[in-house]
């Protein structure tokens, strides 16, 4: 007990709220781009299974983080 | 020659029996017992002799009253008294024996003790414009294993308005209080009853179930959710209520609970008091400087036998109750905590929800509990579920307001468990939309130009 420290959260709660909207943003922009990418393709022989696959990724990324602290600003403590 | 042998053996076990018994006496004892609210609070100061000059290593403590919650034993230098019941088959009165820690002819003991359901409202229903009256039944002396040399109590009454009480002289009534005593040369187990018949309109109020959760997230967070159900147990209401009585005769419902306080830590946020109406607007929050302090006015007034049910929530940073070193924690939160003014619980059950992952899970409660089964929960975010810790424990009051200490481990990496699972959830959506536009649906071929 002694030795033991009080436990802060990684991430102060304080920023929870700027961080999910800042992520959210992000997130969307890259869901966007992927959208307009996909759409606006040519043909469907055109390989660019790569570049759809890393800007899905970086959509996810920022998506995941920040619907998860969406749910911790609004008090959905997980 | 030989009976008279037979004499001297009769004399001698005799002698050996009553240095086992008798030779310890009270020598003097200050009993007060407070019956101001719907607990009975007994302190006493005892001090107990050896008569025979040995030192005294244990003192037997018998408690008559039933229902007693909660016991504390200390000795005259302000150090703890070890305690320990003694089980007996057959018998409904408490025993304990108290083993000193220094040893000495004379001791003095400090016992404070405090029960509940024994004053009983009498007559147990009344009108509502009625004053709550109540029955007190206890002991007027101490009922001890040894012989008592002087004793004296003090009642202290919540009004004085007394109709009747014990009549054992000598005794002196002074407003609220009653001095009985000094009482002289009492034999050992001896039962006297002490009856006080007096007017006591403090709130009766049992917290008949009492569910505290407390969920810990690694996100900085500890939420505490109790849910109450409430009876008021004092004089049940007879005949009509009228609402137009309860608002504008001040001597109408005295015995009614309108509102009480609730106490949080001083850390609380979020707070929330709601039923399964809704939220229950009808509550002040004030921020003080050691806690927070909830004045809390249930939907309609509490009358004798009324119950009330609601849920009251909040939040606490972690830092104040959670502490870590590498991947072990330490949980360290009080088993219950204030609801109201000497409240008693009949049933309180408290349930500890850790994140998912943790293991190696121990509990040190302050006092006994009963441990029930651990459990896994499902909530958000959740693939094989938190472990839960459940305890229970019956007939509880504020001097059980302790803490509790969980240790458990915990790696870090699986705080990113879930973020990982949204990511996985959005990221198979968008490899579900590469894969649908890749495929062709059409019933024709086509022929696009390039």
């Amino acid at each position: 007990m002694e030795t033991m420290q009080r436990y802060v959260s990684p991430i102060n709660p304080a920023v929870f709220p700027h961080l999910a909207t800042v992520l959210l943003i992000i997130g969307t922009f890259f869901t966007a781009w992927f959208f307009v990418f996909v759409v606006s393709r040519k043909s469907t022989k055109e390989n660019t299974l790569i570049k759809e696959l890393l800007i899905s990724l970086c959509a996810s990324i920022f998506l995941g983080f920040g619907i998860l602290f969406l749910l911790l600003t609004v008090g959905i403590y997980v | 020659m030989e009976t008279n042998w037979v004499f001297f053996v009769a004399m001698i076990f005799s002698v050996t029996l009553n240095s086992t018994i008798s030779d310890v006496i009270n020598k003097n004892l200050e009993r007060t017992l407070d019956i101001t609210s719907q607990l009975v609070k007994t302190t006493y100061k005892l001090t107990v002799e050896e008569t025979s000059g040995k030192p005294l290593k244990d003192y037997e403590f018998i408690v008559r009253e039933p229902n007693l919650s909660y016991i504390s034993v200390k000795d005259g230098f302000n150090k703890k008294v070890e305690i320990e019941e003694i089980q007996e088959n057959g018998s409904n009165l408490l025993k304990f024996n108290l083993t000193f820690s220094e040893f000495s002819s004379k001791q003095t003991l400090l016992i404070e003790t405090v029960s509940t359901k024994n004053i009983l409202a009498y007559p147990s229903h009344i009108k509502q414009n009625d004053k709550q009256l109540v029955k007190f039944v206890g002991s007027l002396y101490l009922y001890s294993k040894y012989p008592t040399y002087a004793q004296k109590t003090n009642v202290i009454l919540s009004s004085p308005n007394i109709l009747s009480h014990t009549q054992a002289k000598p005794f002196l009534v002074s407003s609220n209080k009653i001095f009985l005593g000094p009482y002289e040369n009492i034999e050992r187990l001896v039962d006297e009853e002490l009856v006080i018949h007096y007017e006591n309109q403090s709130p009766f109020l049992t917290v008949n179930t009492l569910g505290r959760t407390i969920e810990v997230s690694h996100w900085g967070n500890i939420a505490v959710k109790e849910s109450i159900h409430m009876t008021h147990t004092g004089a049940k209401l007879k005949g009509p209520f009228s609402r137009y009585d309860f608002q504008k005769d001040g001597r109408s419902g005295q015995s009614a609970v309108k509102s009480y306080k609730t106490y949080l830590p001083a850390s609380a946020f979020g707070v929330y008091y709601r039923d399964t109406n809704g939220n229950i607007s009808t509550s002040n929050m004030n921020l003080l400087r050691d806690s927070v302090e909830l004045e809390l006015r249930p939907r309609f007034p509490l009358f004798g036998g009324w119950k009330t049910q609601y849920i009251l929530g909040y939040n606490v940073p972690s830092y104040e109750y959670l502490f870590s070193s590498g991947n072990e924690y330490l949980l360290k939160m009080h088993v219950i905590d204030h609801i109201h003014d000497n409240m008693s619980i009949d049933e309180a059950v408290v349930t500890i929800i850790l994140p998912e992952g943790s293991s190696n899970i121990e509990l040190v409660t302050p006092y006994s509990i009963k441990r029930r089964q651990n459990d896994l929960i499902h909530t958000y975010l959740d693939t094989v579920g938190r472990p839960v810790v459940s305890f229970s424990q019956q007939n509880l009051v504020e001097s059980h307001i302790s803490q509790f200490t969980l240790k458990y481990r915990f790696s870090k990496i699986s705080l990113l468990q879930e973020p990982f699972l949204v990511i996985l959830f959005i990221y198979i959506i968008f490899l579900f939309t590469i894969v649908l536009l890749r495929l062709d649906f059409s019933l024709t071929s086509h022929f696009h130009k390039d």
